[in-house]
């Protein structure tokens, strides 16, 4: 640019800038890097970035359910079939769509089907390994939750539910934490004790967590009434020392006096007397199947939710087991981080020695490789806000690099077809042209990389997104730009 | 390059396409051969056929890790430079993998350690070949919209499927295995490949002038894409094998092999359907 005669002035400046792509791309870059926020905190760089498990301290589990969803075809009525099939399987049995049933338990087709063959109960349509949307939800609740508890800020759970809403995995990130502590979270359990009220707010042990067999998910009892519930399933000897100390405490004769308090991790998480009618029935006999009511409405659908955590003690609806795992120590983290960026900058001073090799005018390669960097800049400004910088990030952004390069040198050319002609309407019709190919081009790439960007092939969506964000921010920003620059720069 | 010009005015498209169908050929069977022994065109890794991998750093020789590590399936070893070290496992049940890991922690506490699952692996197996061929179905149906005329678009199209054919044979050669980044790489390398195709194709057909020149001026600008493309994934496969950054370093070795292939099938495969579909048509008129 700073040839001889042919000195950029401040007038030449202020009319490419005054070009509203050109203005546009330097607004955006200028936005990219303040969202970027390079600053020093006590002494050291910091940004905005953020790093994935790749390039910092960190552990990622794979969870796979072990569970199945069956789609069915049958003349029984769905209540009478899940609680057949409860008791057939030893499983817990929910229905999750009008006509698919997710079986807690990892049970195969042959099982299942001799199972409905034997209570006569029609086909199984479909067979899945994974549960229901919901179901993964809830699993993400209690992961997160636990996490929280953990205080480690900087974790992710994500289901990864197939096209068909099934989800098979999940997935947990957890940055600065070791692997034996990741696996921690995930298979410890909370301290979860029933206790009833004695005189005054004195209370005393009824039974702990073990003896609840199983939890239900809320639900409405009777259905329709609208009031909100969670049941749940004692033991026999957990039924046995509810009736005991029921009777003992007089909570059969007095519910209103005698609350039955549930407590996690010596917590009061729900506090309700016994019904009347359970009351009755429990001074009969020991108890097995409650319901635990929480009112009516959405607040008290929020609070069965939470009950429902609560019940299972931060136990998994679903079990689940380690389908891959992986851990990054701090000291190699830090080394990714260094060789990513060292990668990066050695990537752009070779293009740029080619580039210069190729057309020896430093008024076309400098805009060139300069357009080429910041658009790596402007992207990480937008990825800071989608996506984590994980090492197959990196590799996108690098990619884009190349593209990015590609497509650059296909305007230059394409305006400096058959020498330079001073005329700014043919440079116009081939910018137009090399834009077309441009844009024939990047279709390809974003329809290439598209399908793993909505896939769950967990650590490569980075890459595609990356390219497909890179690609669009290409087209739509630094190329126009270029293309004005250049014409600006050719036709001086 | 200097002193080298592109004339292909003296070679009839059979000539062109000789020397890529030869090597199409070779590379078809050998994904077959490869297919018959390991089940998939390109011997999977960890990823996808389950196992555990481990980078680290330290002054033990392969040997002394082998010792260290005997009794546990150990693949490879790879070695980088400062001492860096790459260790694959094959897939073991849970109680050893357990054991593993705490042996890991305990001599090489600062290891980078990643485990597949065998069924996981599978799982993730199918949904990368899904994503090929969605990327595959994608890519030509955009060509074809584009160009709405049916033998440069199947040019095009082909010339992505011989990249790729090429590319894979070429990855079992060089050990590289199929795994999550290479299968990346691949994808990347359908949007890499068409690039000089589409840019071959719009200037052959929609601009004015005769065929040689068109063609002349193309490879100008395609090559000088690929080779800049090239430089900047030659600079990050450099460091990135010095620096033992594998999982980058296998994406740019695969869009290395890539692109060297794509030249050829680029500027002799496609560009040679394209001259005989010129030619052909130039043929006809009414007299």
């Amino acid at each position: 640019m700073l040839q001889g005669e042919r000195v950029v002035n401040i007038a030449d400046l202020k009319e490419i800038v005054s070009d509203w792509r050109v203005a546009l791309y330097l607004v955006i870059l200028v936005l990219a890097i303040i969202s970027i926020g390079p600053h020093f905190e006590d002494g050291q760089f910091k940004t905005n970035l953020q790093f994935g498990l790749d390039l910092q301290e960190g552990s990622w589990l794979q969870l796979d359910f072990q569970s199945v969803v069956i789609g069915i075809d049958t003349d029984k009525p769905i209540d009478q079939l899940t609680a057949d099939l409860k008791a057939k399987l030893d499983a817990d049995v929910i229905q999750v769509a009008p006509s698919k049933l997710e079986v807690r338990k990892l049970v195969s087709k042959e099982e299942l089907t001799k199972a409905f063959d034997s209570l006569q109960a029609g086909k199984i349509v479909t067979y899945e390994q994974g549960v229901s949307k919901n179901t993964a939800d809830d699993v993400k609740q209690i992961l997160e939750t636990k996490i929280n508890a953990l205080g480690t800020k900087d974790a992710k759970v994500n289901t990864l539910t197939g096209m068909n809403g099934i989800t098979r995995y999940i997935r947990v990130e957890l940055a600065g934490v070791s692997m034996k502590q990741a696996q921690d979270v995930v298979g410890k359990q909370g301290k979860f004790e029933i206790r009833v009220q004695t005189t005054g707010n004195d209370t005393e042990h009824v039974l702990f967590g073990d003896s609840i067999t199983s939890v239900g998910i809320p639900s409405q009892e009777p259905a329709g009434s609208g009031v909100w519930g969670v049941p749940f399933t004692l033991s026999e000897t957990g039924a046995n020392a509810l009736r005991n100390a029921s009777i003992n405490t007089g909570a059969v004769t007095d519910p209103e006096r005698h609350h039955l308090e549930m407590v996690l991790d010596n917590r009061t998480v729900f506090s309700a007397p016994l019904s009347p009618d359970l009351a009755a029935k429990i001074q009969r006999d020991p108890i097995r199947e409650l319901l635990a009511t929480t009112g009516k409405g959405t607040s008290a659908l929020n609070d069965a939710k939470n009950l429902e955590i609560h019940l299972r003690a931060g136990a998994l609806p679903v079990a689940v087991v380690i389908a891959g795992s992986g851990s990054v120590s701090a000291t190699l983290g830090e080394h990714f981080k260094v060789m990513s960026i060292l990668a990066g900058i050695v990537a752009l001073l070779f293009l740029a020695i080619m580039i210069f090799y190729r057309y020896r005018e430093p008024s076309i390669v400098l805009p060139m490789v300069l357009i080429n960097a910041s658009e790596i800049i402007i992207l990480l400004g937008i990825a800071r806000f989608v996506q984590q910088l994980d090492l197959s990030a990196i590799a996108g952004l690098i990619a884009v690099l190349g593209t990015g390069i590609d497509q650059l040198v296909i305007i230059t050319d394409e305006i400096l077809h058959e020498g330079k002609v001073p005329s700014p309407n043919l440079y116009l019709k081939r910018l137009t042209r090399a834009l077309a190919i441009i844009v024939i081009s990047a279709a390809t790439v974003i329809i290439a990389m598209l399908p793993l960007a909505v896939m769950s092939l967990s650590t490569l969506r980075g890459f595609a997104i990356i390219t497909i964000l890179g690609v669009l921010v290409g087209v739509l920003v630094t190329r126009p730009a270029y293309g004005r620059i250049i014409m600006y720069i050719l036709s001086k | 390059m200097g002193p080298f010009r592109y004339d292909i005015s003296r070679y009839s498209p059979i000539k062109m396409m000789a020397v890529p169908i030869v090597i199409f050929v070779i590379a078809i069977i050998s994904l077959g051969v490869n297919t018959a022994h390991t089940g998939l065109p390109v011997t999977p890794g960890i990823d996808f056929s389950g196992g555990t991998a481990v980078t680290l750093f330290t002054g033990d020789s392969a040997d002394q890790i082998r010792t260290y590590f005997s009794g546990f399936p150990l693949d490879s070893i790879g070695e980088g430079v400062n001492n860096g070290k790459y260790i694959k496992f094959a897939a073991m049940n849970d109680a050893k993998l357990q054991e593993l890991s705490a042996l890991i922690s305990q001599r090489y506490p600062d290891a980078k350690v990643d485990q597949i699952g065998e069924s996981f692996g599978k799982t993730l197996q199918e949904q990368a070949i899904y994503a090929l061929i969605f990327s595959f179905i994608g890519m030509s149906i955009v060509v074809f919209i584009a160009f709405r005329t049916f033998v440069p678009s199947v040019a095009v199209v082909l010339s992505a499927i011989a990249d790729m054919a090429m590319t894979a044979a070429a990855m079992n050669v060089f050990g590289l295995t199929l795994n999550l980044p290479t299968t990346a790489a691949l994808l990347m390398l359908i949007g890499y490949s068409v690039d000089s195709d589409i840019l071959l194709t719009m200037r052959v057909l929609k601009r004015q002038g005769k065929f040689e020149e068109k063609i002349e001026g193309a490879f100008r600008t395609g090559i000088i894409m690929t080779t800049a493309t090239l430089s900047a994934i030659i600079g990050m496969c450099l460091v990135t094998y010095l620096g033992q950054v594998q999982v980058i370093y296998e994406i740019s070795m695969v869009l290395i092999i890539g692109l060297l292939f794509d030249i050829m099938n680029t500027w002799l495969t496609n560009a040679g359907i394209l001259k005989w579909y010129v030619t052909r048509r130039e043929g006809r008129e009414y007299r």
